[in-house]
């Protein structure tokens, strides 16, 4: 058994000047301010007392001392808390080692910030551009306060990403920009030999909105769910909440009790909606067009009780800083179980159907293999990660909303394939059923809102972590005046998922590269939320139908 | 277990049948509660502002154009349906509509913008609703009044996606038919 | 007076491909809950293609290859003995005729798709031939035993070899491998690798667009068909009344009949890869010569 204390102890005794100070806010945070030079050592020290890396969080903090701040999270999944390694490093050099050569899920976290705040990871294996244009210039870092949140530099049409170099005697087969089995813009070039993939380079973060850019500089706490939901259509909710949890972490906002089942109802709503809706993508991009349409339409049915809910399909815009804005009311209740009925009477049937199909294991069974000691290192998470034999489950290890009061199962299976993937998915669908059915008996009575009176103080840092459909969601939050966050930070599930993406598809055939890419269930909006590009320039047209029309002809 | 399965997946419909509907020509009702296109009651509206200030989208425009007119725009373009609007009017003058197909080639159709007659406090000169108990005092009233110089920088933070010349284009506003006649 | 089967022949399949081709997918849209499409839908679709824009994108190759594929499989219909008539073409030509303009509408595909040296259209034709090289074998092998049986390579000989000699194992064996490559025949799932939406975006066709792509289509659906009538005609002859017209129809049911089948299997399975489907292919070829080989033995 680990504890804070133990923690902190054991790092005090081996790098006794390397840790500058520390705090413990709540019971299960541990910030600890480290000198940036020993970054690389701390940390390992961490992962091998049983961290597994979270996110990195860069923040400009020039204007206050000078600082650029980088901060390294590492959650402790048996023993419920999360240690922050803070570093910071002066804003005229902005150098320190890269921890990514030990802990390859950092990778994308340093290059995010090698991009965003000018920052340099000394070590790092790929230090190549992540997260803006080809085209940004090289000495504008977005994410710097100086820089305005709708700066639009001029665009340049000679550069180009540099693919890695294709291996001996393959070709290049391009998935993406657009592609039928990428719902969202991205571009993977898939190095093939024959029908054999042998490697795989990514250039993503095409769908950036400026997000944290725009939360950070234009709009006030209780705007920032709304736009938080934005961030992911599927996942909305969980973005909202966790938004909400690390201001409220902050702030130190209690939240009703209420409140905090009505998110937990709705973070299980959404879940039921996105293993419905994964289940059909995944059988679409196999080709077998019957569970996608036979799984969406069950799932038209919690379509129908999230607007019956909250008045919206998806996005349901229930959760603000303090609470929800929607009561469940008794009818509501008698809906919610009704439709949790159908679904489960519905999904047994598409479960019977679909599992005993040898054509279907033909397809998913060793399919986009990772060991589980691999997906450790690359800290996969969620039901990619649960069916690589590792059990995580945030609700469980890291309980938020109500989920402390309720009893769930965690399904864990190891066959380290696409399969696996599916039959987690299919069990969990059950197992959030049977959460609804918790909620709705134990829902307590009460207010639904606390409404925000003070002003929340400036400068405290808050983090919380939120089971997504797909995996956790990590949300950082560093409260700032002006009534908004001075930095918000969002780590989509894909985030980690993708980048072990290259390991999975290797020596697999071309054929699967849909249904494995599919398996992680991507969300790439999610992963690409940051970033200031193009959010509209401050020109607006009105395009007539043929101006389009001519456009889409290929004309300019 | 292959020919079984297979059977299984073909008698998966039987029961439920067909689902999807005749679209256009057969509509699903929408559940009450639903969030529609936003309707403003021009007549309820006291012109406070409340709806523009939470509105994440930044949809809501308001504007002093003279003491005593007060121009509110509406841009439905980017309006993303949350519905906070309608939950912090005071007067409960915005409601969530049912409708929902608004697909448009000219987004003018979705834009609403109404002028509001106010009075003017003689004490101060500026605008203000008759009644003393109001949510007014406990809303941020920040902004959106073009006299007030403290607010001026709050328009410019947040307005400035907006096309100024917006307000000239919208020729459409709705006459109050009550209040200044 | 004998010019008038063909036409009678190629008026029919033109006309009737589509309308099978719409009952398949209203079949899937069934199993799938939705309404589907109207039947008549791939009349419309093709109709709306042929008024559309057509972009070269390859060389001549590239445009003379959907010309060449429907003529091909056009020419494969004049030989058709429909409503159980042999017209008198067929005397010109044997089964190996057949398997050769069959073969040459697949060569066209791979035509197309490599002068318009897209990548995906590679990947496709290289798929395409894969299924081309492992299928063809089992066509031939349902000729060879009819043929072996009756003597003789000549079409209606070997297409009414079941009819005048009935029934024998090695028929029967024939038949169920010809049932299993059906959709490997057709190009439906889960033998559609080579168009494989989601994974290469409709592979040898990507770059068609317009007349050219619905010409493509058309001599897709006439290829159907075709596969599917061949079926009624070589290994369900039954119904024979003799009265042409009667005889036409009876056939155009049996032919729907196949064709549900082929919506049915089509609905309830995924796609395979490439690999497995080769290894699918392999079995069916060692079967279909061992059918062959009993049809030597008379069995």
């Amino acid at each position: 058994m680990n504890s804070l204390d133990k923690v902190l102890k054991t790092l005090q005794d081996k790098f006794g000047a390397g840790i500058t100070g520390h705090a413990s806010p709540l019971p299960t945070r541990l910030f600890i301010n480290i000198k940036a030079e020993n970054v690389r050592e701390i940390s390992n020290e961490v992962v091998a007392l049983g961290g597994r890396y979270l996110v990195g969080i860069g923040h400009d903090n020039i204007a206050r001392d000078g600082n650029i701040g980088m901060i390294h999270t590492f959650g402790f999944d048996k023993d419920n808390f999360i240690v922050h390694l803070n570093a910071a490093v002066p804003g005229s050099n902005p150098v320190m080692p890269s921890i990514t050569p030990d802990i390859p899920g950092a990778g994308w976290s340093e290059r995010e910030y090698q991009d965003l705040l000018g920052m340099k990871f000394e070590g790092h294996p790929k230090p190549k551009r992540l997260v803006v244009a080809d085209d940004w210039p090289a000495d504008i870092f977005p994410m710097r306060k100086e820089v305005p949140y709708n700066m639009v530099p001029p665009a340049a049409e000679d550069v180009a990403y540099q693919l890695d170099e294709c291996p001996e005697g393959c070709s290049i087969i391009p998935v993406g920009p657009f592609h039928t089995a990428l719902h969202e813009p991205e571009h993977f070039a898939v190095y093939v030999d024959g029908e054999t993939i042998k490697g795989c380079d990514y250039r993503g973060f095409m769908t950036h909105r400026g997000i944290e850019k725009l939360c950070e500089s234009q709009v006030s706490y209780n705007e920032v769910p709304f736009i938080a939901e934005r961030i992911c259509g599927i996942c909305g909710s969980v973005h909202a909440t966790a938004y909400s949890q690390a201001v409220e972490m902050a702030g130190g906002i209690p939240v009703p009790k209420r409140a905090e089942y009505i998110r937990s109802l709705l973070l299980e709503i959404e879940r039921l909606h996105s293993h419905l809706l994964w289940l059909g993508v995944a059988g679409h991009l196999i080709g077998f067009d019957t569970v996608f349409m036979q799984s969406w339409r069950v799932r038209e049915n919690i379509m129908w009780l999230s607007e019956r809910i909250t008045g919206n399909r998806k996005t349901y815009g229930m959760v603000i800083v303090g609470g929800v804005r929607r009561d469940i009311t008794p009818e509501i209740g008698e809906d919610i179980l009704k439709v949790c009925a159908k679904v489960e009477e519905e999904v047994k049937i598409i479960h019977k159907s679909i599992t005993g199909d040898t054509a279907l294991h033909k397809r998913t069974k060793g399919v986009g293999y990772l060991s589980k000691e691999e997906a450790i290192k690359w800290s996969l998470v969620g039901p990619v990660a649960r069916a690589r034999g590792i059990d995580i489950d945030v609700r469980r290890d890291h309980p938020y909303a109500a989920y402390s009061e309720l009893q769930f199962n965690v399904p864990v299976v190891d066959t380290c394939d696409v399969w696996g993937t599916l039959v987690v998915r299919l069990l969990e669908i059950y197992e959030s059923i049977s959460l609804v059915r918790q909620i709705i008996a134990k829902m307590p009575k009460g207010e639904i809102l606390t409404e925000l009176s003070e002003e929340i103080p400036p400068l405290k840092h808050g983090i919380s972590v939120v089971e997504a459909p797909r995996g956790e969601s990590v949300h950082f939050v560093i409260t700032g005046e002006e009534n908004r966050p001075d930095r918000w930070r969002v780590r989509a599930p894909t985030y980690p998922n993708l980048q072990a993406i290259p390991a999975m598809l290797l020596n697999d055939q071309f054929a699967d590269f849909p249904i494995i890419v599919g398996s992680i269930d991507p969300c790439f909006s999610c992963t690409d939320r940051v970033e200031v590009v193009n959010v509209t320039s401050g020109k607006k047209r009105i395009m007539s139908k043929s101006e389009i029309e001519f456009i889409s002809r290929g004309n300019r | 277990m292959w020919l079984t399965s297979k059977i299984k997946q073909v008698l998966m419909v039987i029961k439920p049948g067909v689902v999807t509907l005749n679209y256009p020509f057969e509509k699903r009702p929408v559940p009450e509660n639903f969030r529609g296109a936003p309707y403003w009651d021009h007549e309820k509206c006291i012109g406070c502002g409340g709806c523009a200030n939470h509105c994440p989208a930044r949809t809501i425009l308001v504007r002093d154009i003279c003491q005593e007119i007060r121009v509110m725009v509406y841009d439905g373009s980017r309006c993303t349906y949350c519905g906070r609007c309608a939950d912090v009017c005071p007067e409960k003058a915005i409601t969530m509509t049912d409708r929902y197909e608004l697909a448009t080639d000219d987004r003018q159709d979705l834009n609403e913008s109404m002028e509001l007659f106010m009075l003017t406090c003689q004490r101060c000169g500026r605008c203000y609703d008759m009644e003393n108990v109001n949510m007014i005092d406990r809303m941020d009233l920040q902004g959106y009044r073009y006299d007030n110089i403290e607010a001026r920088t709050f328009i410019r933070k947040t307005t400035d996606r907006f096309d100024p010349e917006m307000l000239k284009k919208t020729a459409d506003y709705k006459r109050p038919s009550k209040i200044g006649e | 007076m004998d010019i008038v089967y063909i036409v009678v022949n190629i008026v029919i399949f033109l006309a009737f491909a589509p309308l099978f081709e719409g009952i398949v997918r209203k079949l899937t849209a069934k199993v799938q809950s939705r309404q589907g499409p109207p039947v008549i839908q791939p009349y419309y679709d093709i109709i709306k293609l042929l008024g559309k824009e057509n972009f070269i994108v390859g060389n001549w190759a590239f445009t003379l290859a959907p010309l060449m594929s429907f003529a091909a499989i056009i020419s494969v219909i004049c030989f058709v003995p429909l409503g159980y008539k042999a017209n008198f073409l067929t005397q010109y030509a044997d089964v190996i005729t057949i398997i050769y303009l069959l073969t040459l509408g697949g060569v066209s595909i791979l035509l197309g798709a490599l002068s318009s040296k897209n990548t995906f259209a590679m990947m496709g034709a290289s798929r395409e031939m894969v299924t081309m090289i492992m299928v063809e074998p089992v066509l031939a092998m349902t000729f060879f035993v009819g043929a072996v049986k009756v003597k003789s390579l000549g079409i209606d000989a070997t297409i009414f070899s079941v009819m005048n000699t009935g029934y024998s194992w090695a028929v029967v064996l024939m038949m169920a491998l010809y049932l299993m490559a059906l959709q490997a025949f057709v190009g439906k799932q889960p033998f559609d690798i080579a168009e494989a939406e989601q994974e290469i975006l409709e592979g040898p066709f990507i770059e068609y667009s317009g007349p050219n792509y619905a010409l493509f289509k058309y001599s897709m659906m006439l290829k159907q068909m075709f596969y599917a009538s061949l079926f009624v005609m070589v290994f369900v002859p039954f119904l024979y009344t003799g009265v042409y017209a009667l005889d036409i129809a009876i056939q155009l049911c049996e032919i729907a009949l196949v064709y549900v089948l082929i919506a049915l299997v089509g609905a309830t399975n995924p796609r395979l890869r490439i690999d497995q489907a080769v290894k699918y292919y392999a079995v069916l070829i060692v079967l279909a010569l061992s059918a062959v080989g009993l049809s030597v033995y008379g069995i």
